[in-house]
């Protein structure tokens, strides 16, 4: 639990989330060389697309057309963001660079676990057989049970803990398919 | 006119049923839940909302939707008064003012100037929403291909430059959204691009598991990745609306309405623009400047009067355009299509009812957002006290079923992975996700308007530069990009002042 933001902070915006966030000229710098790559890859891909020639088709409607200026834009910005980090001191060995802005090991673990948990639900669980309430209800109880486990633990409720999220799980799933599939008759993976 | 009036008529009377009425309080308490939790915007709830409702008829689905949107905008004021975590982007302006006047024990106070603030916000909207969009519909009759390019691109670059601290990354976004839009089977020949030989990307990135992939499982990650939980400030005194306070502060009131409406016109420019918009002009004319950001009454008024009322603003060009004002309006169009109603110049000619059927639909989302400020302010925030190590798996859940609802097809749900997570990273480096929903919407059209353009023209370009509304789009979109350069900048503001200046001199001051 946080404590409340202290008196100076009253009035001040929210702390920076998102993309709001300061981010350092080397991460820039790195990120418009990827621009330029994937502009460069549009453009290129889009100007080998077929012409439709053998249909007789408009030359002025050719598929690529729209792509290839989107590839042409995306290469322009890119440059001046390389430019523009350039300036900033992008070259400079200090900052960080590539992955998520400033994740600790620790982050980095917990967020590697979320989505492994959430890649696990999507493209094992649901889809190959299993019931969505029961893939539902396994996904919800290990993400809770996972996420709350170092709380549990120093509170000494790792069972407690474990049964409510085995609760909270059954509960989302079987909710989520009566209402979606019996009610809204909606079709569920 | 008097059409006009017999169809608003109609369209009230035909809401005015047990059924209506309770789909009207369900979407707008879905909608106040949702907005409440921080993170969670109005664009995953309106998009989850979507499939729930895809089996209802036309009216009712649309009407949950409408409503949903003005609660979730509304319920984002709260977190962002107690918790100092704006609710949804547009809440953020809200939180300075309504915060600081929650650690002084006043939070009842700000919810209750913050819910009269939105109630008449969102009438001034609807009033606005009534008297131009027939209007807006009729001019857009005459639009061509060429005006139809330069809407698009002017949506997509004035979201670039207007959300988030950096045009040039906004742009970028704008045109990934315009690229990803071009996967698929393009609309003219049926010729399939970048689809590498997978056929389930013939049919192109549907935009509801897209737009859930990122911003439903994209902010799912971002909330989980943090493990600072904020603390939730008590209510002690009475949440009542204040509406003597929106008489005491009525020019406040008047002109964050306008202002609101008129951001909510531009394409592409979010809620939070009109939020804020609102607060720097209050700010501008207030006779209590120093209090601002210390908690200030008309700040807060000013916020969530402009976030409010922008929201008809954007409803405005989705449906006489078919150019949605925001992304929530973006999904909101999908949906209409997604229920066989084409927004557009033709929606007037088509379906002229359905207009003002939205007008009806948006004052009852109006009067059910006052109806849970006045008595169910209380038993709602207990929402705010769902942990969100709990909250955010089930959200999981509901963005993974948003995202196989609407065709049935695991390749959404795997399309809504991909993107939530390219959306994670993308956020955390300082690009806004808005250009991209935009570009991903507007892509089909400024690809056929080009190309269509170009055969009318017989491959000349002039007409996208000469026709009369094609100039001022031109203009506008290019001066903005231009604006981007600090040399070009530095010398507008330089024949700007200069002109300021010639002015002052040649007008006499009345003092």
């Amino acid at each position: 639990m946080s404590t409340p933001p202290p008196i100076s902070d009253i009035g001040q915006p929210p702390p920076p989330h998102g993309h709001d966030a300061p981010q350092s000229p080397r991460a820039d710098f790195i990120a418009a060389v990827l621009w330029i790559v994937f502009g460069a890859a549009v453009a290129v891909a889009s100007w080998r697309m077929d012409r439709l020639e053998n249909q007789d088709i408009n030359p002025y409607t050719v598929p690529g057309l729209l792509p290839g200026l989107l590839g042409v834009a995306v290469v322009f910005f890119g440059v001046l963001m390389l430019v523009r980090a350039w300036r900033a001191g992008g070259l400079a060995n200090e900052g960080p660079a590539g992955g998520a802005r400033g994740m600790s090991a620790g982050e980095l673990k917990r967020f590697g676990l979320i989505v492994g948990l959430c890649l696990l639900f999507g493209v094992v669980l649901i889809g190959h057989g299993l019931p969505f309430w029961a893939a539902a209800a396994i996904y919800v109880t290990a993400t809770i049970a996972t996420l709350q486990y170092p709380q549990r633990k120093a509170d000494g409720q790792r069972l407690r803990g474990l049964a409510l999220a085995l609760v909270i799980g059954l509960c989302a799933g079987i909710l989520i398919t009566l209402v979606f599939q019996e009610i809204f008759l909606v079709r569920l993976p | 006119m008097l059409n006009g009036l017999e169809y608003l008529g109609q369209a009230y009377l035909s809401f005015l049923n047990p059924t209506s009425l309770l789909y009207g309080l369900g979407g707008a308490l879905m909608g106040i839940l949702v907005g409440c939790m921080p993170g969670l915007s109005a664009t995953l709830c309106i998009a989850l909302l979507t499939t729930l409702t895809i089996k209802l008829p036309t009216n009712d689905a649309i009407l949950i939707l409408i409503c949903s949107y003005v609660g979730t905008l509304y319920g984002g004021s709260r977190s962002a008064i107690l918790l100092n975590i704006p609710g949804t982007a547009a809440n953020a302006a809200s939180c300075a003012d309504g915060h600081a006047l929650a650690l002084r024990g006043e939070a009842g106070r700000a919810i209750g100037i913050a819910t009269s603030g939105a109630f008449c916000g969102t009438l001034f909207g609807v009033l606005c929403l009534a008297a131009f969009t027939p209007t807006l519909a009729e001019v857009a009759l005459s639009f061509g291909a060429f005006e139809f390019f330069w809407l698009a691109l002017f949506g997509v670059t004035m979201s670039g430059s207007l959300v988030g601290n950096d045009p040039l990354k906004g742009w970028l976004m704008g045109c990934l959204g315009l690229f990803v839009a071009q996967i698929g089977q393009e609309g003219l020949y049926a010729y399939d691009r970048f689809t590498f030989g997978i056929h389930e990307l013939s049919g192109g990135i549907a935009l509801i598991p897209a737009l859930v992939g990122a911003f439903g499982f994209a902010e799912v990650l971002t909330v989980l990745a943090d493990p600072v939980e904020r603390k939730l400030v008590e209510l002690k005194d009475s949440v009542l609306p204040r509406f003597r306070e929106v008489a005491q502060y009525w020019r406040t009131v008047l002109r964050s309405g306008a202002i609101g409406v008129l951001t909510g016109l531009l394409p592409g420019v979010g809620e939070d623009s009109g939020a804020w918009m609102s607060y720097a002009a209050a700010k501008a004319t207030t006779k209590e400047r120093e209090k601002f950001g210390k908690g200030s009454i008309d700040g807060l008024m000013a916020a969530e009067t402009g976030d409010m009322s922008s929201i008809p603003g954007h409803i405005i060009p989705a449906l006489a355009l078919g150019i949605p004002g925001s992304a929530p309006s973006a999904v909101l169009l999908a949906a209409m299509i997604l229920h066989g109603v084409q927004p557009g110049p033709m929606l007037m000619v088509e379906h002229p009812q359905f207009v003002y059927h939205v007008v009806a639909m948006t004052t009852l989302a109006t009067i059910s957002i006052l109806i849970f400020g006045l008595f169910l302010v209380r038993p709602l925030l207990l929402v705010l006290r769902i942990r969100r190590t709990v909250l955010m798996p089930i959200i999981f859940l509901l963005a993974t079923v948003g995202a196989y609802a609407t065709q049935s097809r695991l390749f959404d749900v795997y399309c809504m992975l991909a993107i939530g997570i390219g959306a994670f990273f993308l956020r955390r480096k300082g690009y806004p996700m808005a250009p991209f929903v935009l570009g991903l919407v507007l892509g089909g059209l400024l690809d056929k308007s080009l190309r269509r353009g170009l055969v009318l023209s017989d491959g000349s370009i002039l007409p996208f530069f000469t026709r009369p509304i094609c100039a001022v789009l031109a203009t506008v979109t290019i001066f903005t990009m231009l604006l981007y350069i600090p040399a070009f900048n530095r010398l507008v503001k330089a024949v700007v002042g200069n002109v300021g200046r010639a002015v002052r001199s040649v007008v006499p001051s009345r003092g």
